[in-house]
């Protein structure tokens, strides 16, 4: 909280006196190899490790040579205007954009060392290490219990009836929703409004346990108190896991990330650590969308 | 345009009442539409009820059948002198206790003429109802037993005010059997029954001996073996080709031929039938085996065009939620998009069974318009089905088998509405909302 406000009082500073352009990615210790991104853009304990990433939607490119990694028990924020390819990045992470006809990902992305574009690689386990949260709310047309069932069912994460219970109340405890549907489990999911619907969505990724999520404006559609709640939860998370938020919210991602990505046209500009890049952001791009001059 | 007018600054109001002077425009142009929908529905029911009222104003009185009741002395000396007691009772002059019996309620007939034409109040088929009874109970024989028999077409013509009059060429009955028949209504001895045999029999040169069972089981048949190929194979080809398959040249060109296959006239189904089926697999001819074959490869494509129409119409986000937790494309398709589209691939499948059942074309090339007497007893056996029979039936120049076509036009269509009944059942039944 403290270094929210700090970050609140940097940013009404920064709106008022109007800097002139500047451009300090030279001055800062950063390897070469990596492109214009200004910043730091590998970590120490890298769990996942994106190099030269190219994204084309048939002939159209949507993500520029982008280099990051993202750190072990780290929450990396993914901000930027709409539509510079926020989204189309983190589906990379887990191979989502397979799914999309006549997308095309070149580069490489690690995870643990591991290339996941590798034609050996399966993504039936990779996507269950790599949980995602989509930015529209997509529960099954099933019932809420089946909906944070599936996952752990598919891949037998438990052995009996009980234990799955265990599993989907935890889930939707932690997501903040259990106290709304305990007595309509048996319920369509699709019967819940849009910020419950995302919140299913949430119990349901966390039901399979992944070792990193991907979350993709998981909060857009909810209220403050939800949101607070989606936010401890991450926080939660972050002490096993990794995590990648997309978000339009600077305050959310302040308060959630240890380190903030800023894209740009399908460019990632600027990577640093949050309070660095909220605060102090060394590309002007990055200062001109922070401190709301657009986007 | 100059700045001037893009400029101009709005009086309040205005936009309200340029609305409200467009609005009446509007509403004429809304119910025009409405009009022309409404008169378009309207026009297509009146149509439909006509045509169904004069199906079933021509057909219903097939659905009786003018019966004379006799009462028969089995007698045992005409009961032929056999070994084997199946052939004995088999070959009894069953006829000649037909005569008999009717010849007991009108003792005055003696000449020979006139007796003739007593007797041709009768069906031809009227003994094989005494020898079934028999037959099935031999211990009637050396009694005497009422029993009904069927009346000759013309007499049930006759009795259904279908003749016409007097003194045209179709009215076949003389005075006097006219007033026999009048004498036997009298006594309560003619009727007009249920007519069980219509839907117990098969074909037959004969009207009154003639049903519609026979070409029933032979549309079940052949329904059946197309049934049980055509929704296993274009459902399993539909979730290939949608959710498995590659997009490449290959696959272009197997859905441009699944397309055009759709579109092919059916009686060339029934000439690649006969080629390929009958003269190179040299299965039976007329059988509902081969029918079904056809009517597969005829509905085929419909099935999988609706299959692929329906897996299109699931939402993808369902699918990427389901590869998000981890699901394989398999368990993907099988847990969540296919029990999403089922109820569309089903009503795909049910209006193309429906359109199979219709059809006669294809196979008439493959022989199912022969004459058949007997109810099929197996895919193999030769067959007729539904349309066909309506076809022949429509084509024999007896009067009665006019009743009979519109008859089995009404069972056709009960069949119909049978399935698309179920279609409709199975949509509610399965239908999700997402
Ligand atoms: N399926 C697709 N096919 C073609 N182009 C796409 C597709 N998805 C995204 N794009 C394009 O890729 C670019 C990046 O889109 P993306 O969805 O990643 O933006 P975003 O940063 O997530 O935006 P927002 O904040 O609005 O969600 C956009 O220009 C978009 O038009
Ligand atoms: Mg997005």
């Amino acid at each position: 909280m403290n270094s929210l406000l700090e970050l609140k009082t940097a940013m009404r500073d920064e709106r008022t006196e109007v800097k002139p352009a500047k451009r300090l990615g030279t001055n800062v210790s950063f390897d070469r190899d990596y492109g214009d991104t200004v910043g730091e853009v590998t970590a120490s304990n890298a769990r996942m490790v994106c190099r030269d990433v190219n994204v084309f939607y048939g002939p159209k490119q949507a993500i520029h040579g982008v280099n990051l990694d993202i750190g072990r028990n780290e929450v990396i924020a993914l901000i930027g205007p709409s539509g510079c390819g926020k989204s189309t990045f983190i589906r990379c992470l887990n191979r989502m954009n397979d799914t999309i006809v006549g997308c095309r990902v070149t580069g490489s992305i690690q995870l643990d060392g591991q290339d996941i574009y590798d034609p050996q690689m399966d993504v039936v386990p990779l996507r269950a290490q790599i949980g995602m949260v989509f930015q529209k709310p997509n529960p099954f047309p099933k019932s809420i219990y089946e909906n944070v069932a599936y996952g752990p069912r598919i891949h037998g994460l438990t052995q009996n009836k009980a234990e799955l219970e265990e599993v989907v109340e935890n889930s939707l405890r932690r997501a903040g929703l259990w106290d709304e549907v305990k007595d309509s489990l048996d319920q369509p999911g699709t019967s819940l409004s849009g910020g419950q619907q995302q919140r299913l969505c949430i119990a349901r990724t966390i039901a399979v346990n992944p070792e990193v999520i991907l979350m993709d404006e998981p909060c857009s559609a909810l209220d403050p108190i939800a949101t607070a709640r989606i936010e401890q939860l991450i926080d939660e998370l972050r002490m096993q896991f990794t995590i990648a938020i997309v978000t339009h919210s600077m305050q959310q991602a302040a308060r959630v990330s240890q380190r903030t990505a800023y894209f740009h046209l399908g460019k990632l500009i600027e990577v640093g650590e949050t309070a660095q890049v909220f605060t102090n952001p060394r590309h002007q791009l990055t200062e001109d969308y922070i401190t709301g001059r657009f986007g | 345009m100059n700045s001037a007018s893009s400029s101009r600054p709005i009086t309040p109001g205005e936009t309200l009442a340029k609305v409200k002077a467009g609005l009446p425009r509007r509403r004429a142009a809304e119910r025009r539409f409405r009009a022309y929908g409404l008169a378009a529905i309207v026009g297509g029911l009146v149509v439909l009820a006509i045509l169904l009222l004069d199906i079933l104003f021509k057909g219903h009185s097939a659905f009786w059948q003018t019966r004379i009741e006799l009462d028969v002395f089995v007698d045992p000396a005409m009961v032929a002198a056999s070994s084997d007691e199946r052939t004995r009772l088999m070959e009894a002059d069953y006829s000649g206790m037909i005569r008999q019996g009717l010849g007991k309620l009108f003792p005055e007939v003696t000449e020979r003429g006139r007796k003739r034409s007593l007797g041709a109040l009768l069906s031809g088929g009227a003994p094989y109802e005494l020898r079934d009874r028999v037959v099935a109970d031999p211990a009637l024989i050396g009694q005497t037993i009422p029993i009904w028999v069927t009346a000759s077409p013309d007499v049930d013509m006759f009795e259904k005010g279908q003749l016409g009059a007097p003194d045209t060429d179709s009215f076949r009955l003389k005075s006097d059997q006219i007033e026999w028949l009048a004498r036997l209504k009298q006594e309560h001895r003619l009727e007009k029954r249920f007519n069980t045999q219509f839907f117990s029999a098969g074909d037959s040169r004969e009207p009154e001996q003639s049903g519609i069972w026979g070409a029933a089981v032979g549309s079940f048949f052949t329904l059946l073996v197309t049934l049980s190929l055509s929704l296993p194979m274009g459902i399993a080809a539909a979730i290939y080709l949608e959710e498995f398959a590659p997009r490449n040249r290959w696959t272009d060109v197997i859905e441009v031929n699944i397309n055009n296959l759709a579109a092919v006239p059916s009686i060339v189904f029934g000439l690649l039938g006969l080629a390929v089926f009958i003269n190179f697999f040299q299965l039976p001819r007329s059988s509902p085996l081969v029918g079904g074959l056809v009517l597969t490869l005829m509905t085929l494509p419909v099935i999988i065009i609706a299959g692929r129409s329906a897996l299109k119409a699931v939402p993808p986000s369902i699918r990427e939620a389901a590869l998000g937790v981890g699901a394989s494309s398999m368990q993907t398709v099988l847990h969540h998009v296919l029990p999403l589209a089922l109820p569309g691939m089903l009503t795909g499948g049910i209006i193309g069974m429906a359109r199979a059942l219709g059809e006669s074309a294809p196979l008439l090339m493959i022989g199912m318009v022969a004459f058949i007497v007997d109810v099929p007893g197996s895919v193999m056996d030769p067959a007729t089905v539904l349309p066909v029979q309506i076809y022949l039936w429509a084509d024999s120049p007896e009067r009665a088998f006019v009743e009979r076509t519109s008859a089995a036009i009404l069972v056709l269509l009960a069949f119909l509405i049978l399935m698309n009944g179920l279609a409709v059942y199975l949509r509610r039944r399965f239908e999700r909302r997402w």
